[in-house]
C-alpha cells in the first residue's frame, strides 16, 4: 500500500512538472510565431493551436499536485479557526465535495472524448487536430483529481490539525 | 429567496476551505442538475474557459516576473531608481514606490513585485532609520501597484469574463496607476518631512547613476516592449507575454547572467502552481455563472439594486463596502470572478462603462490584498521582512486610505482611466 502512494506521488509530481514545461514551450512557440511573422513574413499555423493545447493539458494535468500539496487557492480564515475535531470533518466533507464533483465531469468529461473519438471530430481549424486530444485531459485531469480527493479524505482524520498550515496562491 | 439560498451555499462551502474552484463549479453543477439542466455542461464550460487564447498570458506573465524575480532584477531597478531619487526627503521611500511602479510594468502580479521590491527595499529602509510599520505598509501597497499598472492578471481575467478588450483595460490601468505612485510618493515625501527620524542621504555621483541606470535598462526597455508593442498592434497581449518571457531570459540569463539553473526550476514550477490554481478557478466561476444565468440570480440582483439604490454614487459607495468586506476573506482573482457577473450588469444600468467598471473592481482587489485577515501581500511583506501581520496591517491603513481616494477620483474623474483607450 505505502508502495502505491509512493508511487501516486511520483506521477503527480511528474505530471506537474510536465504541466509546468508545457506552459514553457507554449512561450517558445509564441515567440517564434511574432519572430516568424515578422523576421521571416511567414506565420506559422500550429504557433496559436498548439501552444492553446499546452495550456489545456498543462492545467489539467496539475490539478491533482496542486490538491495534494493544498496550493489550490482556499479561504483559510475561518476553517484553520476551528477546532482540530471539527476540522477534520470540514476538511473530510470538503474533499467529498471535490471528489463528487470531479468525479461527475470526468464520467460526462468521458462521454465528449468518446462520442468525439468515435465519430472523428475534428477542431475544423488550420491544423484540423482532431477533438478527442483536445477533449481528453478532462476526463483524465478530473478522474485523477476524484481519487486524490479521496485520497485526501481519508487522510482529514490522521490529519494533525493543531498544527500551522500553508496558505493559498496568489496573483 | 434563489439568491440568498445560493449566496448562503456558495459561501459555507468556501468557509469549510473548498478550494474556491471546486466550490464555485460543484456549487454550479448541483444547479445545473437540480433545474433540469445537461451536467455535460461541466466538463463543456472547462474546456471552453481553457481554450481561451487570451489566458495564454496568464501563465506567460508570470513566466516573465517569475525569472525576472529569480534573475534578481529587483536590486538592479531598486539600485538604479535610488541612485537618481536617495537624496530626496524621504527619498530612499520614493525609490522604493518607483521602482514598485516600473517593476509593474513588467509584472502582472502584486506578491511578485512586493516580493521582488521588499527583499532590496525592506533591509535597506530599516538599517536607515525608516518607521518599521511604515516601510511594512509601503512595501505591501507599493506591490499592489503590480495588477493596476499594465500587464495585469486580474485585467485579463476580467477581460475574459466580461469579453471587453484586455487592451482597452491595460490602457485604462496607466493613468490611475501613475497618480496612485504619484499619491504614495507625495504621502512617503511628507511622512519623511514630518515624522521621519532616517538618516538624510548624499547625492549619488553621476558614475554612480550612469554605471546603475545601465543595469536597469534592459529590464526597462522590457516593459516599454511590452506595452508598445501591444498598444501599437505589434502583438496580443499573449503574445507580448511570451515574448516578454524569452527577452526576461535573454535579459537574466546572458545579459545580466544572474539567473541559475535552480531559479530557473523555481519559476517555471511556481508559475505552473499559480497558473493551474487561477485558470482552475475561472473554470469553476464559468460553470457557477451558466449555472446562476440559468436561474436568472443576476438579473434578479440588478433588480433588486435598481429597486433600493437610485443614483451611481449611492451605488459606488455601496458596492465598494461590499467589495472591502469581501476583501477581508477573498484573494484577487476570486473576487473578481465571483462578484463581476453579478455587478457588472447593475453598473452598466447605471451607466458605467465596463471598461472603467474593470479598473475600480482592480483599484478594489488592490484593498482586498492589503486587508487582514486574508491579503496576500500582508504576508509576503511578513514573510521578507520577518515581522508580525499585525504591524504590517497597522502600517498599511494610510495606503489604503489613499486606495479609497483613487476610487473618488476615479468617480468624479472617470478619465483618468478613460482618455487613454477611448480619447488619445
Amino acid at each position: 500500500m505505502t508502495m502505491i502512494f509512493a508511487l501516486a506521488a511520483r506521477l503527480r509530481l511528474a505530471l506537474a512538472w510536465l504541466g509546468a514545461l508545457l506552459f514553457v514551450a507554449a512561450g517558445f512557440m509564441l515567440t517564434w510565431e511574432v519572430g516568424a511573422r515578422y523576421l521571416f513574413v511567414k506565420p506559422t499555423i500550429w504557433a496559436a493551436e498548439l501552444s492553446q493545447l499546452c495550456l489545456i493539458w498543462g492545467s489539467l494535468l496539475s490539478m491533482a499536485w496542486l490538491l495534494a500539496a493544498r496550493r489550490h487557492i482556499a479561504v483559510d480564515a475561518v476553517a484553520d479557526r476551528l477546532p482540530p475535531a471539527v476540522r477534520a470533518w470540514t476538511e473530510a466533507a470538503a474533499m467529498a465535495v471535490v471528489a463528487v464533483f470531479a468525479g461527475v465531469t470526468a464520467w460526462y468529461g468521458w462521454e465528449i472524448f468518446l462520442d468525439s473519438a468515435i465519430r472523428g471530430r475534428t477542431s475544423g481549424t488550420m491544423l484540423d487536430v482532431p477533438m478527442w486530444i483536445v477533449e481528453a485531459p478532462v476526463p483524465l485531469g478530473c478522474a485523477m483529481l476524484s481519487l486524490q480527493a479521496l485520497a485526501e479524505m481519508a487522510k482529514a482524520f490522521r490529519t494533525d490539525w493543531s498544527a500551522p498550515r500553508g496558505m493559498g496562491e496568489h496573483t | 429567496m434563489t439568491v440568498v439560498l445560493i449566496l448562503a451555499g456558495l459561501f459555507t462551502l468556501l468557509l469549510m476551505r473548498v478550494p474556491v474552484a471546486f466550490a464555485l463549479g460543484a456549487l454550479g453543477l448541483g444547479l445545473l442538475v437540480a433545474g433540469g439542466f445537461s451536467p455535460l455542461m461541466s466538463p463543456q464550460a472547462m474546456l471552453s474557459t481553457l481554450d481561451g487564447f487570451i489566458l495564454l498570458a496568464v501563465p506567460l506573465f508570470l513566466l516573465m516576473s517569475n525569472v525576472l524575480l529569480k534573475g534578481g532584477v529587483g536590486a538592479d531597478l531598486f539600485a538604479a531608481v535610488h541612485a537618481w531619487v536617495g537624496h530626496w526627503p524621504g527619498g530612499l521611500a520614493v525609490a522604493t514606490i518607483l521602482s514598485c511602479g516600473i517593476f509593474a510594468a513588467i509584472s502582472g502580479s502584486s506578491v511578485a513585485t512586493a516580493a521582488t521590491i521588499g527583499t532590496v527595499a525592506i533591509p535597506e529602509m530599516i538599517s536607515r532609520g525608516y518607521d518599521r510599520r511604515f516601510v511594512f505598509g509601503l512595501l505591501a501597497a507599493g506591490g499592489t501597484l503590480g495588477i493596476l499598472i499594465p500587464p495585469s492578471i486580474p485585467m485579463i481575467v476580467y477581460g475574459f469574463i466580461t469579453e471587453e478588450s484586455v487592451i482597452s483595460l491595460f490602457l485604462a490601468g496607466i493613468g490611475p496607476g501613475i497618480a496612485l505612485v504619484v499619491l504614495f510618493v507625495v504621502y512617503a515625501m511628507i511622512h519623511a518631512r514630518f515624522l521621519g527620524g532616517q538618516v538624510r542621504e548624499p547625492a549619488a555621483s553621476w558614475a554612480e547613476r550612469r554605471r546603475s541606470s545601465l543595469r536597469a535598462a534592459p529590464s526597462v526597455a522590457l516593459s516599454a516592449l511590452i506595452i508598445g508593442g501591444i498598444y501599437s498592434g505589434a502583438f496580443t497581449p499573449t503574445e507580448a507575454a511570451a515574448i516578454g518571457f524569452a527577452a526576461a531570459l535573454v535579459i537574466t540569463a546572458f545579459v545580466l547572467r544572474t539567473l541559475t539553473w535552480k531559479g530557473l526550476r523555481e519559476a517555471t514550477f511556481e508559475s505552473m502552481v499559480t497558473t493551474t490554481a487561477i485558470l482552475l478557478i475561472i473554470g469553476g466561476a464559468h460553470i457557477f455563472g451558466k449555472a446562476i444565468t440559468l436561474y436568472r440570480v443576476p438579473q434578479d440582483i440588478s433588480v433588486f439594486i435598481g429597486e433600493n439604490i437610485h443614483t451611481p454614487l449611492a451605488y459606488v459607495v455601496v458596492i465598494s463596502l461590499v467589495l472591502l468586506l469581501m476583501g477581508l476573506v477573498f484573494e484577487a482573482t476570486s473576487m473578481v470572478l465571483i462578484m463581476t457577473p453579478v455587478l457588472l450588469p447593475a453598473a452598466m444600468a447605471m451607466g458605467f462603462d465596463p471598461i472603467w467598471f474593470g479598473i475600480f473592481m482592480v483599484v478594489m482587489v488592490e484593498c482586498a490584498l492589503i486587508t487582514p485577515p486574508v491579503g496576500l501581500n500582508l504576508y509576503v511583506i511578513q514573510a521578507v521582512g520577518r515581522t508580525t501581520l499585525s504591524e504590517v496591517s497597522r502600517g498599511v491603513l494610510p495606503f489604503l486610505g489613499l486606495m479609497l481616494l483613487i476610487v473618488a477620483i476615479l468617480y468624479v474623474w472617470p478619465d483618468l482611466a478613460l482618455y487613454l483607450p477611448f480619447k488619445l
